[in-house]
């Protein structure tokens, strides 16, 4: 699924933000509540046994050990999640890297677009946990295995983000670059990059979440290395649910922040851009 | 079994977890749902089947039995309240136990009967070979994984997440050929009749049935049952054990028709016959019983804390059926 670089609608009137605290406060009613519901389903209504579906407290308490406990197999959550960001990066910085050179051939040669730009996207409708017995038995069963996966999902959003938002650029602005002398690369990174830059942001932040859920899908396969994919793992086999519950929220978590600060420096620079109103 | 095969079924347990985990079975059963791996150290469960000894025994209730392939998903199916009676690993059954599942250990099964297998061009002699390797191991947390953390510790090597040098990887035991042949693990701890088959391919037992772990006096696999079903068929939990007692006496007294049985039976779940040679082998360090040891289940324990996998080891005794 891509999500497609959205044209800013200018039939609507512009509605007014609701401001930062009111949304911030009503997130918070919404976490209590949610907290509320679960703490009423399992500690006081007791609908499930704690080795199905555990308390908050107890998913609390796996947190508590695996990030700041002292005992000595403690903080292993904490290792889990400095393993994989810096997996997660690598593959996202080199699928950015492939994906924008990809995506640039392909925006400026037709028979490239044709050909890799439609395969590209069948390929990104195949889940990427379809890959990691490919992967596991290409280059065995490691942490390239994982890399492989992640920057194979994540250059696939890049490279359609930047051909696509380069197709999209206004022909004015191609006009007017040609016309003021630019031409060849300049007119390439002069004109036509900075003019696509909204929309490769958009596919910056797909190819972000595209690559998170692939990290953790192949970690879960491919364990052997600390990360958050072996966690689960672990509390699987251990029938410990509440490290299970632990880590899906640390996970939902990172994701949900990285795709945050994404979507500031995204907002920004439509901002700059005037393709948002300055609230 | 492929990995995506594995997590399409344990979402689908997850899945009957949640939705039927509720409902409390207090009738008592016209069926008796046994869970068992196709493994030697699980014996006792095949020559059961083969012989009909179970069926024999549960009278008019049918028995349902159904093969797994790790403890992990033994243990999903039991916590999913769709397994009565099982033979287990220690380590799986201690979890379980651990977390609050109503389980009840019945009775041994087996002793030993693991070994630690090195790829032939792997150069692991010594267990201090294992340095800088890739040693595989059923699944994270099952009993083997337990038994080779604490080879490692005695021979002052580490997991490499702990800081040490060995790599340990879950690989299920019926793939560790393809592993080694494609170089993917250096080692593996696996179960008979693996090690066997391991050994009959040309690869080195380095670690056998008596250096795992306490000179082989140690349980591999138990048998367990859920409490709520053993709460509402003592009956049908004393004829299943009486069944049990019977499989365990047949495999002490008479090996050679024992082993003729279990080929046929592991040639009908898996599809293939062992070679004879192989099967005399891995039954020759396996041993089976009835006993129970509650001394060595508590080391397991212990070990399980010394792993990492639990923070306390468990007062064992209340688990233990009267």
């Amino acid at each position: 699924m891509t999500t497609l670089p959205q044209q800013p609608d200018m039939t609507r009137p512009a509605r007014s933000t609701p401001s930062r605290w009111r949304v911030l406060s009503w997130q918070l009613v919404g976490l209590l509540l949610l907290v509320g519901i679960w703490w009423l389903v399992t500690d006081l209504l007791k609908l499930y046994p704690p080795y199905v579906f555990p308390s908050p407290r107890a998913v609390w308490t796996e947190i508590q050990y695996g990030l700041w406990g002292s005992g000595p197999q403690d903080g292993k959550l904490l290792a889990a999640i400095a393993g994989s960001l810096r997996r997660v990066l690598t593959g996202y910085v080199a699928a950015v890297l492939l994906g924008g050179v990809v995506g640039l051939l392909m925006g400026a040669w037709l028979p490239l677009r044709a050909t890799l730009g439609a395969y590209l996207t069948g390929l990104q409708s195949v889940p990427s946990i379809a890959f990691v017995p490919f992967a596991i038995l290409f280059l065995g069963l490691n942490e390239r295995a994982v890399l492989f996966v992640v920057i194979l999902e994540g250059f696939i959003p890049v490279a359609l983000a930047v051909s696509g938002a380069l197709l999209n650029v206004p022909p004015t602005l191609r006009v007017a670059g040609r016309t003021l002398g630019a031409s060849g690369l300049a007119l390439m990174l002069r004109v036509l990059l900075p003019a696509a830059l909204p929309n490769v942001l958009t596919g910056l932040r797909t190819a972000w979440s595209f690559a998170w859920r692939a990290l953790v899908g192949g970690e879960l396969l491919i364990a052997g290395a600390k990360s958050l994919g072996e966690q689960l793992e672990v509390g699987r086999n251990t029938a410990n649910v509440a490290l299970v519950l632990a880590t899906i929220l640390i996970i939902g978590l990172i994701g949900g922040l990285f795709d945050a600060l994404l979507r500031v420096l995204e907002g920004n620079v439509r901002r700059n851009y005037g393709l948002e109103s300055h609230t | 079994m492929t990995c995506t095969a594995t997590l399409r079924r344990s979402s689908l347990l997850l899945t009957f977890a949640l939705t039927l985990a509720p409902a409390a079975q207090a009738q008592s059963a016209t069926t008796v749902r046994l869970g068992f791996f196709p493994n030697l150290t699980h014996a006792p469960a095949l020559i059961g089947l083969e012989r009909g000894t179970f069926q024999k025994a549960l009278g008019n209730a049918k028995l349902d039995a159904r093969q797994f392939v790790s403890g992990t998903t033994l243990n999903e199916a039991f916590a999913a309240g769709q397994i009565d009676i099982a033979y287990i690993g220690p380590g799986p059954a201690i979890s379980a136990a651990t977390r609050g599942m109503p389980v009840q250990f019945l009775a041994g099964t087996a002793e030993a009967g693991a070994v630690l297998v090195a790829r032939k061009d792997s150069g692991i002699k010594p267990y201090k070979d294992m340095a800088g390797k890739v040693v595989a191991v059923p699944s994270l947390g099952n009993t083997q994984d337990i038994s080779l953390r604490h080879i490692l510790k005695d021979n002052s090597l580490r997991d490499r997440k702990d800081g040490g040098n060995v790599t340990i990887v879950p690989i299920p035991p019926a793939d560790i050929v393809a592993a080694f042949a494609g170089k993917r693990a250096d080692a593996a701890l696996v179960p008979e009749p693996w090690g066997a088959a391991l050994e009959a391919q040309g690869h080195k037992v380095v670690g056998t049935e008596k250096t795992v772990w306490r000179e082989g006096k140690y349980p591999t696999t138990i048998l367990i049952v859920n409490t709520k079903f053993a709460q509402a068929n003592p009956a049908l939990v004393t004829a299943f054990l009486k069944a049990h007692n019977e499989a365990v006496a047949f495999l002490t007294k008479s090996p050679a028709a024992a082993q003729t049985a279990v080929n046929a039976q592991l040639a009908k779940l898996t599809g293939e016959k062992l070679d004879s040679r192989v099967l005399q082998r891995a039954f020759s360090r396996t041993r089976f019983t009835t006993a129970l040891d509650l001394e060595a289940l508590k080391e397991y324990a212990a070990l399980n804390v010394e792993a990492g996998y639990a923070r306390s080891v468990p007062d064992l005794t209340p688990f233990l059926r009267k």
